[in-house]
């Protein structure tokens, strides 16, 4: 199921075969603009990425001057080495990593298989439901966070683990997205695997899920960014300083009347490294469609 | 359908969730701490950034010291968003013993929900009679619920050798007009390397709070005439180019104590905390800025020296688990032993008497003129903010028009029109 | 589909009602013998169908109903009370709802939300679209540009804020000295106005979040089968035709899930403002979710921040309540 490739070159349109030299040049010239292009864009989009790395390699009263001091004074390449032992920065990453993982293959889960239901099986207010289940995105966190907390605290949940989890692994974000690609996936493959005999869940283990990497990939990379990012749901159901997340750490920095935004930073630019390197790896995945009709297979 | 049925049970759990959660209260008021003086509890106190706010270690190992059966488990809450997590911790039942009053605004929350446990009978002691900022903590129905421990006031911070390279002589009892025509020949240079005459801080108490103090305006009162001179004042230096503009400073989150410390300003008006600050931050070498400090400057014709505070506080948890002991503490702290230890590493305690005063001066790095122990001894200092069910909704409103002013994107007097408005139709 | 016919021409109910095709039509052919016995069987496959439709959903479900939907049914039936958070909630009835009509900062809010809505969600479709079709292809470094798209969405909300408020600035910042080439003296004051501030917000949130949607518009175009854009180019089609009648409509699904996320999340906003304007100049950019964190926590109003909880709710309801019905339309046509 690969893909055969005739994919076009960065520069439209197709050329013809008898366009002669005149399309070759115009073609590299266009290639180079083209990429010239790009490359200052991605760089313009980096800018306040490259503001939290200088400013993590400055001292503390020079990360807000007026003006904005884009090369440090004096680079204090210790701070990437101190900020381990400033807050126990190891803890912190190795809670976040362990949240974000259980999170994230609970996400995927539960979500691609609430999906199957929602896309591709039918039952009596299926889409009333489905429409109900998007509709709770809608309230903002604020409103129902002291309700959902008191739940949790007579649960015996708050200060653990658990209660994130439980929080973020049943989000509708997953299910609306999973269903949505489902969508894509013709009915007539299901059927054919039904009339050979197939159950339902198999239908989704072996034919649904292959053949949804794409949106697996990207539904784990986006909920994976999200509970890393998160701030608010540890801030508030993680009490004891050894239960707590890089952003919790990060935030720490900031005291009331005296606060160490060098170090803040250092810390941001370590915390987007692991995501970064997730990103290459995985993004492979959502771009390498298997797309087929279906009919074929 | 079962569905229809569920939802409905579920709303009316839902609906009944909150209500067992209050009506649950857990009658742990007066625990068995009575029972033996001596045995060994475990208090819990809620502090924020335990790391780098080093008076709350300071208070617990020395009350430790005094009270060796008692040990202290500090619950560390992010500053930040320190009230957020307290209420919805407090709304769930939540039985840390001691709380930590970060502002009055918090307190007046606290207080009126009547979480907090009555602390009338310390407060009318003669212990706590010399505390300044006591006053604060009195609810409508006269009763106390927290005890201050720290009582930070505004004075003016200065830079003296910006003050001796531009041939001026040192701020000792300055007038709001001589003040900005200081300010004014004190700005020099641009760019990169300018030097301003002074900073004003976002907060509107830089303005507001002063104000009132020195005028006697309420500002709870809805009626905000009071803070035209002070505002024409603000914008006067401003549009002199003499401090950094409001909207500049605000968006790109400004920092009082980088900006003086960086010399980039020759005068602050700030809070006294900034002293603890600068005493570490010169200790540690991270500037060698050489500071003293002044009276605010006070209105023509004023008596004395009017300056404006607000303290900080300990509280007992009405759910507390160890009652007596939490009491105990609170005491501790707001007494001469408290602060004894907090004022050791620069943080000017509530009860500033005279021993106190000599202590603080006494901390090596400590500007040593009389002008500055003059700053130290103001005549009145009224609160910030005065306490009432109304002080956050007038604290929002004040704030967002004070915003408005200082980026002119109103009049000082449309300005002031507003509040007023908006006070009295907001908050009816 | 010749099956269902028979079926239907069965007296059998037609597909999307509890039954998949093939399985109507088996039951059509049957039908034709027996009509009871083929009303008992239709009623059991549909109970089956049922049950192994909610078997799926059930272990979502479950939690969805425990940790969220209680406690939203709960903030819903707060909207009628008087609840400082503590104490036991007092029944005012519609007295919260009553207060709203009158509330001037609640309807600035509303105002800016909305406004912040208009501008944010075309915005970013438009931004996320046009970067995963330009970077959905094998040229060289093409994952570093996804990458650098990305990265918006993952720095420091922080450093975010102040480096576009910098870029911002009326006097010293990039955006107004570019606006000054165009002959444009001064240049619009930004977030320290009441008038820009707000677009500067939807600038900034566009950029930020556009790197998000494009990995949703990247897995939904991979979704779509290359033989469809072999077939459109050898009738001869333009990149633009090809876009418009192989692209869109294989996206329509995808296309569907970020207008309605990026609807919801628009009406949502409250970090960015926080971070970046703290709702300010005055209340230029306060929104509603600022509006019930400022009601509820700090005044200790939950009974009323609920209420405008359910105001927001409604809104958006009504939003996605219409494009649903929108996209089933088109999805029948």
């Amino acid at each position: 199921m690969t893909t055969t490739s005739a994919t076009p070159e960065i520069v439209p349109p197709v050329p013809r075969r008898n366009r002669g030299q005149g399309s070759g040049l115009r073609r590299s010239i266009g290639r180079v603009v083209g990429y010239a292009l790009l490359i200052a864009a991605a760089l313009a989009v980096l800018v306040p990425f490259l503001w939290m790395v200088s400013s993590s390699l400055k001292r503390d009263n020079e990360v807000f001057t007026i003006p904005v001091q884009w090369i440090p004074h004096s680079f204090q390449w210790h701070n990437f080495v101190d900020i381990w032992s400033q807050v126990p920065m190891g803890t912190y990453l190795k809670n976040t990593v362990f949240l974000s993982s259980v999170i994230t293959f609970l996400q995927v889960l539960t979500g691609s298989f609430a999906a199957y239901g929602f896309a591709k099986t039918r039952f009596r207010g299926r889409d009333t439901l489905f429409f109900a289940y998007i509709a709770t995105i809608a309230l903002p966190w604020q409103a129902y966070m002291i309700p959902q907390y008191i739940m949790m605290q007579k649960a015996g949940l708050t200060d653990t683990y658990t209660s994130l989890i439980l929080l973020q692994a049943f989000g509708a974000f997953g299910v609306f997205l999973m269903r949505q690609y489902y969508m894509t996936i013709p009915d007539e493959l299901c059927e054919a695997a039904r009339v050979d005999g197939l159950s339902e869940y198999g239908i989704w283990a072996r034919i649904i899920l292959p053949l949804s990497k794409p949106a697996l990939a990207s539904l784990a990379l986006l909920t994976f960014v999200n509970t890393w990012n998160d701030y608010m749901g540890p801030f508030i159901y993680l009490t004891s300083n050894d239960h707590w997340t890089i952003q919790l750490g990060l935030q720490s920095f900031i005291g009331q009347y005296d606060s160490e935004y060098a170090m803040m930073m250092t810390g941001s630019v370590l915390s987007v490294l692991p995501i970064l390197v997730i990103f290459l790896l995985g993004q492979r995945y959502f771009i390498e469609g298997i797309a087929t009709s279906g009919m074929k297979g | 359908m079962n569905r229809r049925k569920f939802l409905t049970m579920a709303a009316a759990a839902a609906a009944a969730a909150p209500l067992a959660a209050c009506g649950s209260s857990k009658s742990s008021g007066a625990t068995g701490a009575k029972a033996d003086d001596n045995a060994p509890v475990e208090l819990s106190i809620s502090v924020w950034s335990l790391a780098s706010t080093p008076e709350f270690q300071a208070l617990f190992d020395a009350f430790h010291q005094a009270n060796p059966n008692i040990t202290i488990k500090p619950v560390d809450i992010l500053s930040n968003d320190y009230e957020t997590k307290l209420t919805t911790m407090l709304a769930a039942g939540d039985t840390t013993d001691v709380i930590t009053v970060k502002n009055v605004i918090d307190y007046a929350g606290y207080a009126g929900r009547g979480q907090l446990k009555d602390l009338t009978s310390a407060a009318t002691s003669a212990d706590a009679a010399q505390l300044s900022g006591l006053a604060s903590f009195k609810e409508k129905d006269g009763k106390y619920y927290a005890l201050p421990y720290r009582q930070d006031f505004w004075v003016l911070y200065y830079n003296k050798k910006l003050f001796d390279a531009a041939g001026k002589q040192y701020p000792t009892n300055l007038t709001w007009d001589q003040y900005a025509d200081l300010a004014k020949s004190l700005t020099s240079g641009s760019g990169q390397g300018k030097v301003y005459g002074t900073y004003h801080h976002t907060w509107r108490s830089v303005v507001q709070a002063i104000s009132a103090a020195q005028t006697g305006g309420d500002l709870l009162g809805g009626d905000y005439g009071f803070f035209a001179d002070q505002y024409a004042m603000a914008l006067g230096v401003q549009n002199a180019g003499a401090t950094i503009d409001f909207g500049t400073a605000t968006t790109q989150k400004t920092g009082y104590a980088s900006v003086f410390e960086d010399k980039q300003a020759a005068m602050l008006p700030m809070g006294t905390w900034f002293i603890a600050k600068l005493l570490a931050d010169k200790k540690a070498g991270k500037t060698d800025v050489d500071w003293a400090i002044a009276p605010m400057p006070q209105r023509p014709g004023g008596s004395g020296i009017t300056t404006f505070g607000s303290p900080t506080a300990f509280a007992v948890n009405k759910k507390a688990r160890h009652s007596e002991a939490a009491e105990k503490f609170v005491k501790f702290a707001a007494g001469p032993e408290g602060a004894k230890a907090i004022a050791a590493i620069g943080v000017v305690p509530a009860l500033l008497t005279d021993q106190t005063r000599q202590t603080y001066f006494g901390l090596a790095g400590m500007p040593a003129d009389d002008t500055s122990k003059k700053a130290f001894k103001p005549d009145k200092v009224t609160l910030e903010m005065p306490v009432s069910d109304k002080t956050s909704k007038i604290d929002k409103i004040l704030t967002e028009e004070h915003q408005l002013v200082m980026t002119k994107q109103k009049s000082i007097d449309a300005g002031i029109k507003e509040m007023g408005s908006r006070v009295k139709d907001e908050t009816s | 589909m010749a099956d269902l016919t028979t079926a239907q021409a069965a007296g059998a109910s037609p597909p999307g009602d509890g039954m998949s095709a093939a399985t109507a039509a088996r039951v059509g052919r049957r039908a034709l013998a027996d009509p009871a016995a083929t009303r008992r069987r239709v009623r059991a496959r549909r109970r089956r169908d049922t049950l192994i439709g909610w078997s799926f959903i059930l272990p979502n479900f479950l939690g969805f109903v425990a940790i969220t939907l209680i406690p939203v049914v709960a903030a819903f039936a707060l909207a009628f009370t008087n609840w400082d958070s503590y104490n036991t909630p007092d029944w005012v009835g519609l007295k919260n709802f009553r207060r709203l009509l009158h509330d001037e900062s609640t309807k600035i809010a509303l105002r800016n939300t909305v406004y912040y809505a208009v501008g944010h969600v075309p915005l970013t479709l438009l931004a996320s679209l046009s970067l995963a079709i330009l970077l959905n292809r094998k040229i060289r470094g093409a994952a570093f540009f996804r990458a650098a798209a990305f990265f918006p969405y993952i720095t420091s909300m922080v450093a975010v804020a102040l480096v576009w408020n910098m870029l911002f600035n009326p006097a010293s910042g990039p955006v107004n000295q570019f606006l000054q080439w165009f002959g444009v003296a001064h240049g619009p004051g930004w977030t320290t106005s009441t008038d820009w501030a707000m677009p500067a917000v939807i600038i900034t949130s566009a950029w930020r979040d556009m790197g998000y949607y494009m990995i949703l518009f990247l897995a939904g175009l991979q979704s779509i089968p290359k033989e469809q854009y072999e077939a459109a180019e050898m009738d001869g089609a333009t990149a633009w035709q090809r876009f418009r009648t192989v692209t869109l409509p294989g996206l329509r699904p995808t296309t569907f899930l970020v207008l309605v996320l990026l609807t919801v999340q628009s009406f949502k906003i409250f970090d960015l403002i926080v971070v970046m304007t703290q709702g300010g100049p005055g209340r230029a950019t306060t929104v509603l979710s600022q509006r019930i964190y400022q009601t509820g926590i700090v005044d200790g109003e939950f009974g009323y921040a609920s209420a405008i909880s359910v105001l927001l709710f409604l809104l958006v309801l009504v939003l996605t309540l219409t494009q649903f019905w929108l996209n089933k339309r088109r999805e029948r046509s």
